[in-house]
């Protein structure tokens, strides 16, 4: 094989094609400062108020909610060091689990679903004591794949009047994000993980709730956070949602049939694989799967010296894998060194854009996990 | 400087068959200048090569270091070189093994009056067992480290020999190697001398081509080991008496484990009134355990004539001799004394009785076998379990 497969899109998108094109365009623009009150400074104001129109009308809020942060876990952290008392999943990114340092956690079961019941008695408990609750529940696993279950979240939530946040980095670009429907308090985006460049993340305050910025300077996006506008990457972001929002509604057959059909290549050849989340409500384009007695790290590396890139657990910037806390999270701590992550491209668009993943490639790959 | 060593030279001393092409090599990379060139040459000789960093401990941790990365630089040193070649590179994430197999040992070790040598530990578990055991599973057709020690084969059967560089020979820490581990190992470094390993690595523009050896045990920072003991096991260290060999209180130590046999600087008790010079100054001669006691004594009782060795491995064929002349090393940083030893094949216990008194022989120290005729040859070693000295024979003979 010639080249090296990129099967780790829940990780980073590729910069889309259209979203190049845009960012070269916007090279040759000259300053772009877009808090300068000058000509100039209005060009990158301009950049930047559009790219909020393009990515509000992807989620259906009003563009004056959304505030750009350096990355989707910048945006968490700005956010949660507003609440004292935090309510999370088990299975949020480390950004959420990290930064909030909650000990009031939901399960999730062996299927990657939130206990929506413990959620509801926990919520109760805590509500009889604290006024202010925020409640942080992901739209999608970044390592499973399966959809929580966003709207009874939220409506147990609002019984107890806590306030919603919900990551949905892992959602945009794979499934519709409505919140003129969802009555969500608090959404945050990553653009590279729909084709953007890295670097850029948003923080969606959609019931305009007063927060208080943690990084402080200049009065950079309504003062919430300082600091001079990334404003290619905010042209990038906004790109990328303009792009997502002209998809079809449904975009992920091809995504999914490339998804089944190496499940099945691996059941046949492995059939002591475990796949997790399988039996849930899922993206189409992610794949968790463990074999019983081969390290994460082990089938990672074979897979990569055999041309394919996919993730293990969670990767510390020195490249050290540790464990999975989301398979711990769903009872299988067994297995939380062992997990391997496949994910196509979020949508068939992207796949498209891409250059088609071929079924021989998928044999491929299959084969080398027979061979682990 | 004109390098002694060519590439045909590193491809030879690889010692496999067909073309390097067709070899895929781990390399051991610790981020250091040695493991670095190594990786270098071999890429450069043509071969398949992937680099393995071992991540060992949790470094913020072992500096106590607040928001530091448990990774350290070292690690980074490794990618970066890596990146340089243009090799794949990961990191092994051993932390709990290194744990469990080599620092819950050192501590133990301590605890029980002895002065242990991790970094064999190190090489018989978690390098020469399980990264030796992935990077087989990665399909290597064997594993290199960047030590200054040379592999030699006669007839198809490998054996170890010191470095050409005798200044930096590393076998003290390999004896434990064992024959089928030697079958995988390859030390492209054995043919040259650090100096040129420094050539090389500018040659290659390697980022670490200046950076200073690396001293003492990795997780323990600054050589201070008894800070480390004292942190793994809180409580369990307490002051005792520091006596002499008549029983006689002579101060306080704060803990056993900041003593080793045969030390003499930093023992706490000043010089003593009326006693001539020659026996004025006291060594530790031994360490009581039970009694939580540090005896001194003057160097005469250091003297010691056999040592109990176990666990020992052999890196040649079994001699047919089960007793004979070796040379051993009783220290890294001692010369090798002249010596015979009984072997007992089946029970891997020796006796070895040297020719003159060794002074300061510790327990939990290696005695390492070189051959009598060729000093370069490395028969192998074992564990040093007991090594009575005067002191304690004449106490064996009051009781």
């Amino acid at each position: 094989m010639n080249r090296q497969i990129y099967l780790d899109y829940n990780a980073t998108v590729p910069l889309l094609e259209k979203v190049k094109k845009s960012l070269i365009d916007s090279f040759d623009y000259g300053p772009l400062n877009a808090s300068s009150v000058h000509y100039h400074g209005r060009k990158g104001k301009n950049l930047l108020e559009n790219a909020k129109l393009n990515i509000a009308k992807l989620i259906n809020t009003n563009s004056e909610n959304i505030i750009f942060t350096g990355s989707a876990t910048e945006a968490i952290n700005l956010l949660l060091s507003n609440f004292n008392t935090i309510v999370v999943s088990s299975i949020e990114h480390l950004a959420v689990l990290s930064s909030s340092k909650s000990k009031l956690i939901v399960p999730v079961d062996k299927n990657g679903v939130v206990d929506l019941n413990y959620m509801e008695t926990l919520l109760k408990n805590v509500s009889k004591n604290e006024k202010e609750i925020l409640l942080s529940v992901m739209w999608v696993n970044n390592e499973t794949g399966v959809i929580q279950p966003i709207r009874e979240v939220v409506n147990i939530a609002k019984k107890f009047g806590c306030l919603v946040h919900c990551d949905a980095a892992q959602a945009l670009g794979k499934i519709e994000i409505n919140l003129n429907e969802l009555d969500i308090d608090f959404l945050t985006l990553s653009g590279h993980k729909i084709g953007a460049p890295t670097g850029i993340g948003a923080l969606i305050n959609n019931n305009k709730f007063n927060l208080t910025p943690q990084i402080l300077g200049g009065g950079q996006e309504k003062g919430m956070r300082a600091g001079t506008e990334n404003i290619f990457g905010i042209r990038g972001f906004g790109e990328a949602a303009l792009i997502m929002s002209e998809m079809p509604i449904i975009n992920d057959k091809k995504v999914k049939c490339l998804r089944d059909y190496l499940i099945n290549k691996i059941k046949k050849v492995r059939p002591e694989t475990i796949f997790f989340g399988q039996k849930s409500n899922t993206v189409s384009n992610t794949i968790l799967m463990a074999l019983p007695d081969i390290p994460g790290d082990l089938a990672l590396m074979k897979l990569d010296l055999a041309s394919f890139s996919v993730s293990s657990g969670s990767a510390c910037s020195s490249g050290k894998i540790n464990k999975s806390h989301v398979v711990s999270a769903m009872g299988y701590d067994n297995l939380a060194f062992n997990s391997i992550r496949l994910s196509f491209p979020p949508n068939d668009t992207i796949l498209e854009s891409e250059g088609l993943i071929t079924t021989e490639e998928l044999d491929t790959l299959a084969e080398c996990w027979f061979d682990l | 400087m004109r390098l002694k060593i060519s590439i045909n030279q590193v491809i030879e001393d690889m010692d496999l068959k067909g073309n390097p092409s067709e070899h895929r090599i781990v390399v051991a990379m610790s981020g250091g200048v040695d493991s670095s060139v190594t990786a270098a040459l071999l890429v450069e000789a043509g071969f398949d090569v992937v680099g393995l960093t071992m991540q060992l401990y949790d470094y913020g941790q072992a500096l106590q270091k607040k928001g530091a990365c448990c990774a350290g630089s070292d690690i980074n040193d490794a990618r970066l070189v890596s990146n340089s070649l243009e090799i794949p590179h990961y990191v092994l994430n051993y932390e709990n093994l290194f744990q469990e197999q080599v620092i819950e040992d050192f501590a133990n070790s301590y605890l029980r009056g002895e002065t242990p040598i991790p970094c064999v530990r190190c090489n018989q578990t978690v390098k020469f067992t399980d990264l030796f055991d992935r990077a087989k599973k990665l399909g290597a057709s064997a594993l290199a480290t960047g030590h200054y020690i040379r592999r030699k084969t006669a007839s198809g059967i490998p054996s170890l020999y010191k470095g050409i560089d005798t200044a930096k020979d590393q076998s003290y820490f390999l004896f434990a190697t064992t024959k089928k581990q030697l079958d995988f190992l390859r030390f492209p470094l054995g043919s040259i001398t650090k100096e040129e390993t420094r050539f090389i690595a500018k040659k290659y523009n390697l980022k670490v081509a200046d950076k200073p050896d690396s001293q003492d045990i990795c997780f323990v920072p600054d050589g201070k080991y008894a800070d480390v003991v004292r942190k793994l096991r809180p409580g369990s260290i307490d002051v005792g008496e520091i006596i002499d060999v008549e029983g006689k209180k002579l101060g306080q130590h704060n803990g056993i484990i900041d003593y080793t046999i045969g030390q003499r600087k930093g023992v706490g008790i000043g010089g003593r009134k009326g006693v001539d010079d020659k026996n004025a100054l006291l060594y530790v001669i031994a360490l009581d355990v039970q009694k939580n006691q540090v005896i001194v004594g003057s160097k005469d009782y250091l003297a010691c004539r056999k040592i109990k060795i176990t666990e020992c491995n052999w890196i040649i064929e079994q001699p047919h001799h089960k007793e004979f002349k070796i040379l051993a090393k009783l220290r890294n940083t001692s010369n090798p004394v002249e010596g015979k030893i009984k072997v007992n094949f089946e029970t891997g216990i020796s006796y070895l009785y040297f020719d003159e008194p060794q002074f300061g022989v510790s327990t939990g120290q290696a005695a390492v076998f070189y051959n009598i005729k060729d000093h370069a040859h490395i028969l192998g070693g074992g564990w040093i379990t007991s090594a009575p000295n005067m002191f304690d024979l004449k106490n064996t003979m009051n009781a």
